[in-house]
């Protein structure tokens, strides 16, 4: 079950963060996303691997924490996306097509002549199409 | 060894892992080392560490190296056991506490920023009794049986020269059961070399005793072991030692106590040197000469390729047993304690190597032995010595990992050694330079204790915040994380020192929830340590939380108040985030010559004021100021470059406030701030007296009016309630009360008693808002200052019953009434209205007018005066000569007003005053007054007016009415041409096409009049419409229904009229009462009138015709047809000479004159008559037209002159009797010597004309 998708600005500003759970656990929920920008930090500047993976946006699993795990989105403008989830055997592929979706939802978003580019995303729609995405995508994989 | 890098675990290990000499002495060597205040190992301690001892040694394969820095630990037989945990762990808990409460005063103080703290080196901000708490830590696990490195290496047996029977003492030690029991139960070899010594107090006497039983000692005990040791030879205490060597050991010593005062520097030498010579003499070569022998028994038994083999095959038959049996299956003198023992003393002596191959060795026993702990102890010591040998980096970690792991493995008996494992793994990756893989460690360490695994967690923080690049979120969470765990042990100044340093990280960023959780549970735990000042600063932190949910924020509030209150002083904070100002919306409106009758009118635009003002008031004042001006000479300069404000009158100040939160908060005494300065000086602070005045609009708490004794001001106090979210605009007023210098500073408000919110105005950004409203030469002044000047006289002005809603066309008397509130009388009045179509001024001198019967016609009228004096009026209206307007004596000006058409509007209204006295700076003043009224439409009127057909000169009329409201009847009064030319009746009467009498909603009414031009004065102008004919008509020539006239038709002018002769109707009508209003007043009678004007009679066609015969001509037809004669009348209108000519044709009626065509054609197409468009023709069925023609001449020409009549003769012969239409024909027209060539020539077709022939009998 994703327990948490987050937007991060390219000042590492927190755009839109929002729980999947009924649990008031929007502040551990922070810290976490909060934490793992430390860790997106430490892949971009530090990349390990060259060639074909030079302009991939997907960061991979960037920390297992004891309940969750975080995955991490780069998109070309500095703006991270940041995926916790409870499902802890998680194919890579899923996640990606996940910050696929997730990330065309993003850019109908800012597009939008309404939305002050750095600000927060204040759009229902938006909102909704991410509940949508989430709703829809299971990674139950192998069972 | 000098590498700085390695430092720190080095030291630590080189002082950890050494010898361990075993005391035992009796309670009279204890006894007289006391009186120093020192147990007697207390008093070796400090001699116990060489710096430069420089003993040589030789490794089991004699190699010689020599030892300069060396340690011994010495403890006492007692001591030597594993350590009690429930003791451990208190003593944990007071460190723990102790560095809390020794931290105390930092805590107050602004954390560091954290840039400054990752520049500098570690020991500077990580807590230093951080060290202290790990050393207790890994000493908790000291003693271990499965490790050698604590075995001791010695025992020294220490008897007093006073003891009796000291010989006997000496057996008595080797007792069993006094011995630890380690030593007993075989975990560690007991036998150890022993050193008798023997203790003598000087204090007790010469030392022949002592030197008499040392030689007895000698005698039983071989003299290589027997020693003797003199303290206390200072007689009066005094011995001072400085440094004190043993103040950093004698820990249980009381205050006031010196320690080592009886020990001189005799006994210290001796002492110094009596440590030394047990080491360098007797402890290391005996632990060299213990490697040699270990290493040769390993030698034999282990090392060779059989040795191996058997090893293996014995190991492998092992398998089976239990492991529980296992455990206490390494005694002593098994090999694999001894392999153990060889590789500790080795790595106590620095042999690494060989402590290294050892350790080898073993740990693939252990392995195969699946004796866990074990395994791990020797992993644990591969892996420091990899690290004291300086190579193989992975390979020490990847032994540091294996150990860790395999003790955490093991549970719960293992976590003490896995804790201290981890510590040295910890220092090992810190000392190359991984801090991050240290804080992986740390937080591995951490395990289900709360309070270790805050220190551990912090300490965590630490080495991400020291990893390169520094990682300062993981390092706030962590701290995080440690501030929590802290809290969970009660241990609230740890928490708080944690979340601190957590908040450098946060600070600045727009993690809002994280920000304000940290400051929330800051703030709540300074509360609970009573420090409510500093908790204050934290809470002031989260009052503006409107991205938290409404629980949280109530919980924030909740708190917040709390701490507040227990507080118990009275803040002022400048900028206070509850509520926030919208400094945006500041607007100041000061009355200088120019007052407001309302709040709306201050809002309408300057320009529209000063048009409306331009021709009255004086020019002077009006055009921009020059040095030439009156004004600026009887003004001082100062008055120019700041706003005016005249003493009295309040200055109001407007500012919104917005609440963030989603609760509702009341806030209290909101009042504008102001210094006030006597003279004409900037305004000092220290005079100033803040005083304020305030209302609020709309549902907000009434407003307290306070009398301030200072007399400078009057003010009064706001309570405002703002709902969640709300944005509310509150208006502040500040009345000066003297002259001098008034300067708005800013707002404050309590938010509650002991909070004080304000905002002080930065005036550079004010002075943009302001420079709307005032004139534009001050627009470089500080716009937040006022000259206050004398009192003048205000005149204060109401209309009275004006409607805020009326329909469309209704008629009232209303009367404006001024009030001076002075001393001072006001004259020379005058007054503007922006819109005399609404508003009508009455004569002054008839007050109590009886409405409506004002209105109605009486005899004798005297139209024409009421008239003159509303041509004036279209500009300004003054007032009569002698009105002077006193105090208490209210002028009242009656009005008339009449609502034009539907919408909105906005009626201005300035009245112009002087005041009597001369001596003020401003001469006169004007009031402006602003009034919205909503205009509902009503009845709608529209006329229609077509040429008689039949008469000349006359006109039928149409007047369409259609009651244009939803709810309201109607009743018609009357209709009336304004003027006396027109004369108007009705067709037919009112009562057959209109029997009911009202117009109910959406009804429309058509009705058709009659109207002739006639130039008497008697001429009948108004038609009665309504149905009780016994009301009396009213009189549309008399004040006000002809001045509103008057503007109507101003209004409804259009240019191309002006020559054409037009008809004015104005129709009056009644509303009914509507019934569902209560009617317990008597309401006047809701009179409308609705003027339509301009109605153009004339047509385009300067001729008129009319076809006159008998209708009806009898005819016997003798003579087969039938002759009629026509007479044609044409008039010329215009002013101009005309000619006419008139066509016949044969053709019926209908046919295209032009196109003369015969056959079928296309009926639609008739010719329109081109005047009014209302006539139509009806088309004429062909086959019912017996044919006639039209005899005499086809072509008549005539010419007329202007405005005459001339006569034609015309024939028609038919020839069976019927009934003929006579249309066929047209009128050509044309007019000489006109300029204008649209109007110069045309064609009129022919009306229809029918003509009955009946045959005769």
């Amino acid at each position: 079950m994703i327990v948490c998708i987050a937007v991060v600005g390219h000042q590492n500003n927190p755009l839109y963060i929002q729980s999947f759970t009924e649990a008031d656990d929007a502040l551990k929920l922070h810290h976490i996303v909060h934490c793992s920008l430390d860790v997106v930090d430490e892949r971009v500047n530090n990349p390990k691997k060259s060639g074909p993976m030079l302009n991939e946006t997907f960061l991979g699993l960037l920390y297992p924490t004891e309940n969750y795990k975080v995955y991490g989105y780069l998109t070309n403008t500095k703006v991270k996306f940041i995926l916790v989830t409870t499902d802890l055997d998680v194919r890579d592929a899923d996640v990606r097509n996940f910050f696929r979706r997730f990330h065309s939802a993003y850019l109908d978003a800012v597009s939008n002549p309404f939305h002050v580019p750095g600000k927060k995303i204040t759009s229902k729609t938006f909102a909704e199409r991410v509940s949508n995405i989430v709703k829809s995508v299971s990674f139950h994989t192998t069972g | 060894m000098a590498d700085p890098a390695h430092f720190a675990l080095r030291k630590m290990l080189l002082d950890e892992i050494t010898p361990v000499v075993m005391v035992l002495p009796t309670p009279l060597v204890e006894q007289r080392c006391q009186k120093n205040g020192l147990s007697f190992v207390q008093m070796l301690t400090p001699f116990c560490v060489f710096n430069n001892i420089d003993v040589p040694v030789r490794t089991a394969s004699d190699q010689p190296y020599r030892l300069q820095k060396f340690k011994l630990r010495m403890f006492y037989g007692s001591d030597i056991r594993q350590p009690n945990i429930e003791v451990t762990k208190e003593r944990l808990e007071q460190v723990i506490a102790d560095a809390g409460n020794k931290e105390d005063s930092d805590l107050y103080l602004d954390p560091s920023p954290i840039e400054a703290m990752s520049t500098s080196s570690e020991p500077e901000f990580v807590p230093t009794w951080f060290q202290y708490f790990n050393k207790e830590l890994v000493r908790s696990v000291s003693f271990s049986d499965h490790e050698a490195f604590d075995h001791p290496v010695a025992c020294l047996l220490v008897v007093s020269s006073n003891d009796e029977d000291p010989i006997n003492k000496f057996v008595n030690f080797f007792n069993t059961n006094q011995l630890p029991p380690l030593l007993n139960d075989g975990a560690m070899d007991p036998k150890i070399p022993k050193y008798f010594i023997l203790v003598h107090d000087n204090q007790d006497g010469s030392p022949k005793r002592a030197t008499k039983i040392l030689a007895e000692m000698r005698n039983t005990f071989g003299s290589n072991d027997c020693r003797l040791l003199c303290i206390n030879s200072s007689q009066d205490r005094l011995a001072d030692h400085e440094p004190n060597p043993w103040a950093p050991y004698g820990s249980n010593a009381s205050p006031g106590q010196h320690l080592g005062c009886l020990l001189n520097n005799e006994d210290m030498d001796e002492l110094k040197a009596f440590v030394r010579d047990l080491l360098s003499k007797d402890i290391i070569p005996n632990m060299e000469q213990r490697i040699r022998v270990l290493n040769q028994q390993v030698s034999a038994t282990r090392k060779g390729f059989r040795n191996q083999i058997k090893n293996l095959w014995w190991r492998k038959g092992k398998e089976d047993t239990p492991e529980v049996q296992s455990v206490n299956m390494y005694t002593f003198n098994s090999i694999e304690s001894q392999i153990r023992v060889l590789g500790d003393y080795a790595f106590m002596l620095r042999d690494y190597e060989l402590a290294l191959s050892n350790y080898r060795l073993l740990s693939t026993d252990y392995k195969l032995d699946k004796a866990w702990k074990r395994y791990a102890g020797v992993q644990e010591m591969m892996g420091l010595t990899y690290f004291m040998l300086n190579q193989s980096k992975k390979d020490a970690e990847y032994c540091m990992e294996n150990a860790f792991s395999t003790y955490l493995r093991i549970g719960t008996s293992g976590k003490g050694n896995a804790t201290r494992c981890g510590l040295w793994w910890v220092e090992m990756l810190k000392t190359s330079g991984q801090y991050k893989d240290a804080a992986g460690v740390y937080f591995r360490i951490s395990g289900e204790e709360p309070l270790h695994s805050a220190v551990m967690l912090e300490q965590a923080s630490y080495c991400y915040l020291l990893s390169k690049p520094s990682m300062l979120r993981k390092y706030g969470f962590h701290l995080i994380l440690s501030g929590d765990l802290y809290k969970k042990c009660d241990q609230i100044k740890h928490a708080i020192r944690a979340y601190r340093n957590a908040l450098s990280v946060f600070k600045g960023t727009t993690w809002s929830h994280i920000h304000d959780h940290v400051h929330f549970q800051i703030g709540k735990w300074y509360a609970f340590l009573g420090r409510f000042d500093v908790a204050m600063k934290h809470m002031l932190e989260i009052l503006a939380c409107s991205h938290q949910s409404k629980a949280m924020q109530e919980l924030f509030m909740k708190d917040f108040f709390q701490i507040l209150q227990k507080t118990g002083k009275t803040y002022n904070i400048s900028r206070l985030q509850l509520p926030i100002v919208n400094i945006s919306s500041l607007s100041i409106v000061s009355e200088d010559h120019r007052t407001y009758g309302s709040p709306a009118a201050v809002s309408v635009k300057e320009s529209v004021w000063q048009s409306l003002e331009e021709d009255m008031v004086p020019s002077l004042s009006n055009a921009k100021t020059t040095w030439l001006d009156l004004q600026s000479k009887l003004l001082p300069t100062k008055l120019k470059q700041s706003n005016v404000c005249v003493a009295g009158e309040a200055l109001k100040v407007e500012i919104s406030f917005r609440n963030p939160l989603q609760l509702s908060i009341p806030i209290y005494n909101v009042t504008l701030m102001c210094e006030y300065s006597a003279n004409e000086t900037l305004p000092d602070a220290n005079s100033s007296s803040s005083v304020i005045e305030g209302d609020e609009d709309g549902k907000i708490a009434t407003g307290r009016v306070s009398n301030s004794d200072t007399s400078f001001f009057t003010s009064s106090e706001v309570d405002i309630t703002l709902a969640g979210g709300e944005t509310t605009v509150a208006q502040l007023s500040v009345i000066p009360r003297k002259e001098g210098i008034l300067r708005v500073t800013g707002v404050r408000w309590k938010l509650s008693d002991s909070m004080v919110g304000f905002y002080t105005f930065d005036s550079d950004f004010i002075t943009k808002r302001i420079s709307k409203q005032k004139r534009k030469a001050k627009q470089n002044t500080n716009k937040l200052d006022f000259l206050v000047i004398k009192s003048l006289p205000r005149l204060e002005g109401v209309i009275n019953n004006l409607p805020s809603t009326v329909y469309a066309g209704n008629l009232q008397p209303l009367s404006l009434e001024l009030r001076n509130s002075s001393e001072i009388p006001v004259k020379n009045l005058k007054m503007k209205i922006s819109h005399p179509r609404f508003l009508n001024i009455g004569n002054p001198e008839v007050l109590d007018v009886n409405f409506p019967s004002c209105l109605e016609k009486k005899q004798p009228c005297d139209k024409g005066a009421d008239f003159e004096a509303t041509k004036q009026s279209e500009t300004i209206f003054r007032f009569p000569k002698d009105t002077i307007i006193n105090k208490e004596t209210p002028f009242f000006l009656p009005l008339w007003f009449r609502s034009v058409t539907p919408g909105n509007v906005s009626l201005y209204l300035t009245v112009y005053y002087e005041n009597e006295d001369k001596s003020t700076a401003m001469r006169y003043r004007t009031l402006r007054t602003h009034h919205i009224l909503e205009v509902l439409p009503s009845l709608d009127v529209s006329f229609f007016i077509s040429p008689c057909s039949s008469r000349l000169q006359e006109y039928v009329v149409r007047m369409d009415v259609i009651n244009r409201t939803s709810l309201r009847n109607f009743k018609l009064h009357q209709l009336s041409s304004v003027g006396n030319e027109w004369q108007i009746s009705l067709i037919e009467s009112i009562n057959h096409i209109f029997p009911s009498g009202n117009l109910v909603p959406g009804q429309a009414l058509s009705c058709f009049l009659k109207l002739k031009n006639v130039k008497t004065t008697e001429t009948k102008t108004d038609v009665w419409l309504g149905d009780d004919s016994s009301e009396a008509v009213f009189d549309t020539q008399r004040a006000p229904l002809v001045n509103f006239h008057h503007y109507e038709r101003l209004h409804q002018k259009t240019s191309h009229q002006e020559n054409q002769r037009t008809v004015d109707f104005m129709l009056i009508s009644r509303m009914e009462e509507s019934e569902n209003v209560p009617s317990d007043l008597p309401t006047p009678p809701q009179i409308f009138s609705h003027h339509a004007c301009h109605c153009s009679v004339s047509t385009k066609r300067p001729i008129w015709w009319l076809l006159d015969s008998p209708q009806v001509n009898h005819c016997n037809f003798s003579n087969s047809f039938c002759e009629t004669k026509l007479k044609m009348t044409i008039h010329n209108s215009s002013s101009f000479v005309a000619s006419v000519r008139i066509n016949t044709f044969d053709a019926p009626p209908g046919g295209s004159p032009s196109g003369n065509k015969l056959g079928w054609h296309d009926m639609a197409t008739l010719p329109m008559d081109d005047t009014s468009g209302t006539s139509t023709r009806k088309p004429v069925s062909l086959e019912s037209v017996p044919p006639f023609i039209w005899s005499g001449s086809s072509t008549t020409r005539v010419k007329l002159e202007p405005n005459s009549t001339a006569e034609v003769s015309l024939l028609v012969t038919t020839f069976a009797p019927g009934t003929y239409d006579l249309s066929n024909y047209t009128l050509n027209w044309s007019l000489l010597d006109s300029n204008d060539s649209r109007e110069k020539e045309g064609v009129c077709y022919g009306r229809p004309f029918y003509l009955t022939i009946l045959r005769e009998e």
